[in-house]
């Protein structure tokens, strides 16, 4: 299976030396040196330099704990270190330009503006008025990552692709792209309102409705699919209800139907043959509609109580239970804080969240305020998703024109946007990891380096500005050993430590 | 370099060991591994601990999703399948393939129809476990753990690598073809597997460059994904190797194909995945337990084609796999096991689907098994107080037979107890 060399990357060669055993020729020994006393700075926590940032600050890079490798150096006793991890975590990284305004604003004021700032609307997709609802899947792949890579309010984005992978949908089952675009559209609206208001928006989604069935529903005859869903993985967690809760939620949730189209376009689907087919356009985004004959005439016991019952009452004992907000806290905090959180931190979590009528904005400030997330346990303790690690790279290079790379690239890495690979979303942290995944990466920083035409920012200031300045020894002698700033990009991206937030 | 590697992490793994990294994460040894050089050779696989030598192989498919039972082996003389399913019983039980009076196979099966004839098919009945969940998620985890008390995390096949092959530190004895994530049933923080989504493209795009470097770079990784991260590198490299060898050699003897009209698209490639598995086995790399994937078994809308293209999917992937192996008359060696988290419940819904359920038959493939039907029947009339079938043999009975008979690896210590034995081997291995 050769392995055809990549186009445009004679880059690569710089990096064929990097493996040559070191001899001890007089030629050789200055860079051993080097090599030997970088490898030592960051192990002793001096870091590959001491770092200037824009702002003027020196960046303090903590000492380290143990003295081991074992683990990474942390440097969030500094602000702009905490600000860095802040942004990793929530904005896809940043920019330069984007960095440089979080430094200055400082860390609260960073958080405040993130959850504070309206976001802005991506343009109009035009082929979402395809008649029918069909299109390339790629085009509404593409239409989104290129909002991610130029928008002005990424969390807006970040928060998109969470609730995305929580209240999921797929486009295959869904079947009308459409439906699908609508959907990504009511995320970046609704992902920081309340959880009230966004259940029962997901439960009429039109998506929503053909992906877990509750469009062919009804009281007579109940499908069980969503109301399973809707308590296991949407809010309250499998071991909270029972089975009678599942079937009594599937009457009372019976009814919802796709809406009508505003008109029927007439297409031609078989030109040879002249087949013609009348096909739905919606003049803009529509919620499903209740159909009063298909629905539960009767009373159900749901979740502990005997009464008539409709879809906002179901949401409403839904968020009664406890075990709703502890949901919903533990999987922000293991998207945004760490990989195995303490219970007592996620209760405290979920506390607030119900505290505040469930309000996301309550719930995310006091998630990034929380001595949990500043903590040195905290850094570099979530991996970053594969469309998080690739948009990163994308706005790291400071190249927008990636986006179709990136949608075509995601497969590999087991990340392909609105194509999550079961009703549960996408996993997270180590299951990024396997042999398969973390090639694809590297081999999206290869790819990525081949179409980041002309100058790139200097590759130390990446370092410094995307990776804290800690590095492994490996990284911080591979890194030393390339040969041209091309090669030296190529490691930071290819890194372990730039695949971490 | 392999061996600097494997020193490496053998350090980190006994970091692994003190409970620094989590709990589910894929890890493993790749020191002391040599590439079997003689494609084609029937290959001996050593198993190095407590002296079990054994050259079976093992390969899982998974139908994810929850397999409709009732549709892939139709009772064809109860009248009580009308009655519950009034939309969908009908055809189903008229196009169905007899296997005899009372049973028949979906009738997009016939080419395992024809294995059957042949005696190589054995279909356990009303496979299931206690308790049932009817939550995908808790009984894929109970399926893959082996464990109905949810408190095992490591998977039945990990624990089988961890156990009895981890040893010889071979990066291939387990792999996932087809997919991006190890699946649960080989996950163990002790063992080596591959996962490898598609051999074509397996490999680095950048060439023998970044091969290096990148073998260089993952190396001694600190935090906790450390290991995981070296581990994945180095098993991905060590792999790449392997697939340049197999592929020169490798000539499929079967007509695989994935151009199969399904009423919408799946994400899991069966076809290629099975065809990834026959390579690695007749090139003789070393590999011992496979696990596929094909999803789309959550028909609770439009069953009536939804299911039966799968089956048919199913059916022409099986086929072409078993027709591969036995023209490189590797057959002999390989089971082929079917497994899905539950069956469906017998009474349809409004959707022309039906909702999770719970019991199941399973499918064993291949030459080495006793072809015929076994276990008892799961009562149609006489269901569970959830309307589902109820259950007459554990899961785990059908994991002893497939480890204790066919791999030769000691079941009760794998799976923590002794269960009742089903005897769908024709020549089962003394332990």
């Amino acid at each position: 299976m050769p392995q055809p060399r990549h186009p445009g990357s004679n880059w690569l060669v710089s990096l064929a030396q990097i493996e040559q055993p070191v001899v001890a020729s007089p030629s050789r020994a200055r860079g051993i040196t080097r090599r030997q006393a970088l490898t030592t700075a960051v192990v002793t926590g001096v870091g590959v330099g001491v770092v200037r940032l824009l702002s003027g600050s020196m960046q303090q890079i903590a000492s380290p704990r143990t003295g081991t490798t074992t683990d990474w150096i942390s440097p969030l006793g500094s602000e702009s270190a905490r600000v860095m991890q802040l942004l990793r975590r929530t904005s896809f990284g940043y920019t330069q330009a984007q960095l440089d305004a979080s430094l200055s604003d400082g860390f609260n004021k960073t958080v405040d503006r993130l959850i504070e700032t309206k976001p802005m609307e991506p343009p109009v997709l035009a082929v979402a008025n395809t008649p029918g609802g069909r299109f390339p899947i790629n085009q509404l792949q593409q239409w989104w990552i290129d909002q991610m890579l130029t928008t002005p309010t990424p969390f807006a984005e970040r928060m998109t692709l969470f609730w995305h992978g929580h209240f999921t949908s797929d486009y295959r089952k869904a079947a009308d792209d459409t439906f699908m675009y609508w959907q990504n559209l009511t995320w970046r609206n609704m992902g920081m309102t309340d959880l009230r208001s966004m259940l029962m928006q997901v439960t009429t989604d039109p998506a929503m409705l053909r992906y877990l069935d509750l469009a062919t529903s009804t009281g007579q005859s109940p499908n069980e699919n969503y109301s399973r869903e809707l308590m296991e993985l949407f809010t309250m967690g499998a071991g909270n209800y029972t089975e009678d809760d599942v079937r009594e939620g599937a009457k009372a949730l019976a009814g919802w139907t796709i809406p009508q189209p505003d008109t029927y376009a007439t297409v031609v689907v078989d030109k040879a043959n002249n087949v013609t087919r009348k096909l739905p356009v919606y003049s803009g985004q529509k919620a499903g509609v209740l159909n009063a004959r298909r629905a539960y005439k009767g009373s159900v016991t749901y979740l502990g109580k005997t009464g008539p019952l409709d879809t906002q009452g179901v949401i409403d004992r839904i968020l009664a239970q406890p075990a709703t907000a502890t949901f919903i806290a533990n999987k922000v905090v293991q998207h945004f804080v760490a990989a195995r959180p303490s219970m007592a931190f996620v209760k405290n979590l979920g506390d607030t969240f119900r505290r505040s009528k469930y309000d996301v904005k309550t719930l995310m400030h006091a998630v990034f305020t929380s001595p949990e997330f500043a903590a040195n346990q905290s850094y570099r303790s979530l991996v970053k998703s594969p469309t998080e690690f690739m948009v990163h790279a994308a706005r790291a290079l400071g190249v927008t024109s990636i986006s179709k790379l990136i949608a075509g690239s995601g497969s590999g890495m087991g990340q392909s946007v609105f194509d999550p690979p079961d009703v549960n979303g996408w996993p997270n942290n180590e299951s990024w990891i396997s042999s398969n995944t973390v090639v694809e990466r590297v081999n999206f920083a290869t790819s990525a380096m081949a179409q980041a035409k002309g100058t790139l920012p200097p590759a130390t200031d990446a370092v410094h500005k995307h990776l804290d300045g800690v590095l492994s020894p490996q990284t911080a002698k591979l890194f030393n050993q390339a040969a041209d700033d091309r090669a030296r990009w190529f490691i930071t991206l290819a890194s372990p430590e730039f695949q971490l937030k | 370099m392999s061996r600097e590697v494997g020193i490496n992490q053998l350090k980190r793994r006994d970091f692994l060991k003190a409970g620094l990294v989590f709990g589910a994460g894929a890890s493993g040894l790749a020191a002391g591994y040599a590439a079997v050089p003689d494609a084609f050779a029937r290959a001996v696989y050593a198993a190095k601990k407590e002296g079990m030598t054994n050259d079976n192989i093992l390969v899982m498919i998974q139908l994810a999703g929850g397999n409709d039972g009732l549709r892939t082996l139709v009772p064809l003389a109860d009248p009580a399948l009308h009655d519950l399913r009034p939309k969908l019983a009908g055809p189903m039980v008229s196009q169905a393939l007899p296997l005899n009076s009372q049973y028949g196979l979906n009738h997009n099966l016939g080419g395992i129809k024809g294995l059957w004839d042949k005696g190589k098919v054995a279909i356990v009945q009303g496979v299931g476990y206690p308790n049932p969940t009817f939550s995908h998620f808790e009984s894929i985890r109970i399926w893959e753990t082996g464990d109905p008390t949810r408190r095992q995390v490591d998977g039945w096949l990990g624990r089988t690598l961890a156990t009895n092959y981890d040893s010889n530190g071979h990066p291939l004895t387990g792999c996932a073809c087809g997919a991006t994530d190890a699946p649960g049933a080989l996950r163990d923080l002790q063992a080596t597997l591959t996962v490898i989504q598609n051999q074509k493209t397996f490999g680095f795009t950048g060439g023998t460059e970044v091969e290096a470097a990148v073998g260089a770079l993952y190396k001694g990784t600190p935090g906790i994904y450390g290991a995981l991260f070296d581990t994945a590198i180095a098993t991905a490299t060590e792999t790449m190797a392997t697939l340049r060898t197999s592929a020169t050699t490798y000539q499929p003897m079967a007509d695989y194909t994935d151009k199969v009209q399904l009423v919408y698209s799946s994400k899991n490639q069966l076809a290629a995945a099975l065809q990834l598995a026959a390579e690695l086995i007749v090139t003789g790399t070393g590999v011992k337990l496979l696990h596929v994937t094909l999803g789309g078994f959550d028909t609770h809308y439009t069953e009536l084609n939804r299911h039966d293209d799968l089956m048919g999917y199913l059916d022409s992937a099986v086929s072409a796999f078993y027709q591969d192996l036995a023209a490189h008359n590797m057959a002999d060696k390989v089971l082929i096991a079917t497994w899905s988290e539950f069956g469906r419940r017998p009474k349809e819904n409004a959707s022309g689907g039906t909702d999770h359920g719970a019991a199941a038959p399973l499918l064993l493939i291949g030459d080495p098994v006793k072809g015929g039907l076994y276990g008892d029947e799961p009562s149609l009339t006489s269901l569970d107080n959830t309307g589902n079938l109820k259950f007459g043999v554990d899961f785990r009975s059908v994991y002893q037979e497939i480890l204790s008979g066919h791999l030769g690896a000691d079941a009760t210590k794998i799976l923590g107890a002794s269960f009742d034995q089903i005897p769908f081997l024709k020549a089962p291995v003394a332990v």
